[in-house]
């Protein structure tokens, strides 16, 4: 029989398996890229056990969850944030890891540099303890996110023992529409299937629409699969993928050889089974925006604020879930969508922050302002995607507009550094959670691509991009 | 082990939510508790709970590891929901921080904030010592179990 694009990967990468056949199985970590934040809990437990780290050649660290962005690289005033970034510094001297650190060039969001410097291969298995680490997926590799003990396991060992998900086929048909993105596909699609759809199991994504966008598009994808509670998010690799790679600075120097080996492997066999499919009309989606306090509480622009009663029939509990997030969120049922002021726009995340999410940005921001009741940001994924957009001028296009252009970061997506919400106030964001408080004590959050981030920034309230185009 | 439940009668009930990222600095676990659930429930530290019983897809979100210790560190020594998000439910086992035990509708709807309950993890049951009733929950299958078996994810040793 044959297997599915995840199955052929993990079964590449068992390194040991039980006497049971459907038992855990102790799997190869071929790149373990880690952050401050989940980090030195696992390298204390190292150290009090007499360990080492295994394959430091295998593992890169970055410093994006707590630092400051400001325009200025400054020494982080905030004591405890610049413990954990001395802290991953004095581990990773240590233990021989390299970092790249709040000085580097590389700097930048984990889950952007990965990707970027070539760090991430098709085929490869790759953990990090982040739960967005499902976005390097998208170039055909098994990524998934780990908490503290299972960093301090696969640092030790370079293994981990897993349960093996259960494959499951969304398929994109069709071509997106002008203004609609992969992000408005993905926030779609967790609105259908709810935010424990996935649970178990591996989305691949496939079909005409995924076929068609480039490799920062499905990134995004592939970065929201936890949202919809997959354990992580596949897309098959091609040209697209390939070419994407050839020359980042880490990329192999058989690459070549690589890419023959991963034609000849890295696909669905046509007779695989999948334990669930779903197909999604591409051409039918148009941008979506959520509503309420989880990444499955969307609805399209159009639409106005849902009646929970409505939203709740068929389902227990949802009418005091949509309930209780109307509340938080402040908002009436039947307003429209689009009659929702912000306060503020945050154009950034591992979701949203590469180079051609900006670029779509700035196509909607230029020769506009900045609506004046709106402070908008706009952080850049990785100090490289920074550079290459001031190259192309963005800087620029958004200064001009009255944006902030900061320094990469994760920045405004979790409220755990100084960019956050002030309690009450309401943003446009890129970034992948609306819980509440995610961005910050009291904060309220509409999650929505960077087209729709940088037209509601220029109306003050949210907006339908199409309407500017 | 009996104790007192905290119930949040809520599906999705997010590691932002169980202790947000503003937090995640703290390296002390005794200092973290204290800011538990502090975003939905301002009382939670004066409930002495021992128990949280919630909805569905607890813990969703962030692969903190944070959250789960938040929580056993306030006391708490099981979650009993209707369903549990995979990180969440793998790291509250790995550290041997608490149980993350799946139950059914009957359970959930008949166990309330404040009753007393009593958890029996071999018999796979919990019993409601205010009203005496007793539930049965999942059992613990394939690697969880193990782990938990285990005393925790770097006391497991396959096969045994």
């Amino acid at each position: 029989m044959g297997r599915t694009l995840f199955e052929k990967v993990w079964d590449a990468h068992i390194v040991s398996k039980g006497d049971d056949e459907s038992g855990p199985s102790l799997i190869y970590v071929d790149r373990h890229l880690i952050h401050e934040v989940t980090s030195p809990q696992a390298f204390d437990g190292l150290r009090i056990a007499g360990r080492t780290v295994r394959r430091p050649d295998l593992t890169v660290a970055t410093v994006d969850h707590n630092i400051p962005t400001g325009t200025l690289r400054l020494p982080i005033a905030d004591e405890v944030s610049a413990l954990q970034i001395t802290t991953l510094e004095k581990n990773c001297r240590d233990f021989n890891i390299q970092l790249f650190g709040m000085d580097s060039q590389w700097q930048g969001i984990v889950h952007v540099i990965g990707p970027q410097m070539g760090i991430t291969l098709p085929g490869a298995t790759i953990v990090c303890g982040d739960s967005h680490t499902s976005t390097h997926g998208a170039f055909g590799a098994f990524a998934l996110g780990i908490g503290t003990s299972e960093v301090e396991h696969v640092l030790a060992t370079q293994t981990l023992w897993l349960e093996k998900p259960k494959p499951y086929k969304i398929a994109m048909e069709g071509q997106l529409d002008t203004g609609t993105s992969s992000k408005d596909l993905v926030l779609y699609m967790i609105k259908m299937l709810g935010t424990d759809g996935g649970t178990g199991h591996v989305f691949e994504y496939a079909g005409e629409a995924i076929r068609a966008m480039s490799m920062e598009q499905r990134m995004t994808i592939c970065n929201m699969s936890i949202e919809g509670g997959a354990r992580a998010g596949m897309i098959a690799p091609d040209d697209t993928t390939y070419e994407y790679l050839r020359d980042r600075p880490c990329t192999p120097e058989s690459f070549d050889d690589m890419v023959s080996v991963w034609r000849d492997t890295l696909y669905s066999d046509s007779d695989a089974k999948f334990a669930k499919s779903y197909v999604i009309r591409a051409d039918k989606v148009v941008p979506q925006v959520s509503w309420g306090t989880n990444p499955g509480m969307v609805c399209d622009i159009t639409d106005a604020v849902p009646d929970p009663v409505e939203y709740g029939k068929g389902h227990t509990g949802q009418e005091d879930g949509a309930r209780r997030a109307l509340d938080y969120m402040d908002l009436e049922p039947g307003i429209a969508m689009t009659d929702i002021s912000i306060d503020r726009v945050f154009i950034g995340s591992c979701t949203n922050a590469r180079l051609e999410d900006l670029i779509e940005a700035a196509q909607i921001v230029r020769d506009h302002t900045v609506h004046p009741d709106v402070r908008a940001m706009v952080v850049p994924g990785s100090q490289a995607v920074k550079r290459e957009a001031e190259q192309m001028g963005l800087d620029k296009v958004f200064l001009d507009a009255g944006f902030e252009w900061r320094n990469s970061g994760c920045s405004m997506c979790l409220g755990m550094n100084p960019d956050i919400l002030g309690p009450g106030q309401r943003c446009a964001s890129t970034s992948n959670r609306n819980f509440e408080g995610r961005q910050g004590a009291g904060g309220r959050t509409h999650l929505m691509s960077p087209a729709m981030a940088a037209a509601a920034a220029v109306c003050g309230h949210l907006a339908d991009v199409r309407d500017m185009i | 082990m009996k104790g007192r439940v905290a119930k949040y009668e809520q599906d999705n009930i997010d590691t932002d939510v169980i202790i947000p990222g503003q937090y995640l600095k703290i390296h002390d676990y005794a200092e973290l508790a204290t800011h538990a659930m502090e975003g939905i429930d301002e009382n939670f530290q004066k409930k002495n709970a021992v128990y949280m019983v919630a909805g569905r897809n607890f813990g969703c979100g962030s692969s903190r590891e944070h959250a789960p210790i938040a929580l056993s560190e306030s006391g708490i020594r099981a979650v009993l929901a209707l369903s549990f998000a995979r990180i969440f439910y793998r790291n509250a086992v790995d550290g041997a921080f608490l149980l993350p035990i799946e139950i059914e509708p009957d359970a959930y709807e008949g166990i309330s904030d404040g009753d007393i309950i009593s958890v029996d993890s071999e018999s796979n049951t919990v019993t409601n010592q205010t009203t005496g009733i007793t539930y049965n929950t999942k059992p613990f299958a394939g690697i969880i179990r193990d782990i938990i078996n285990a005393g925790g994810l770097f006391k497991y040793e396959p096969g045994s």
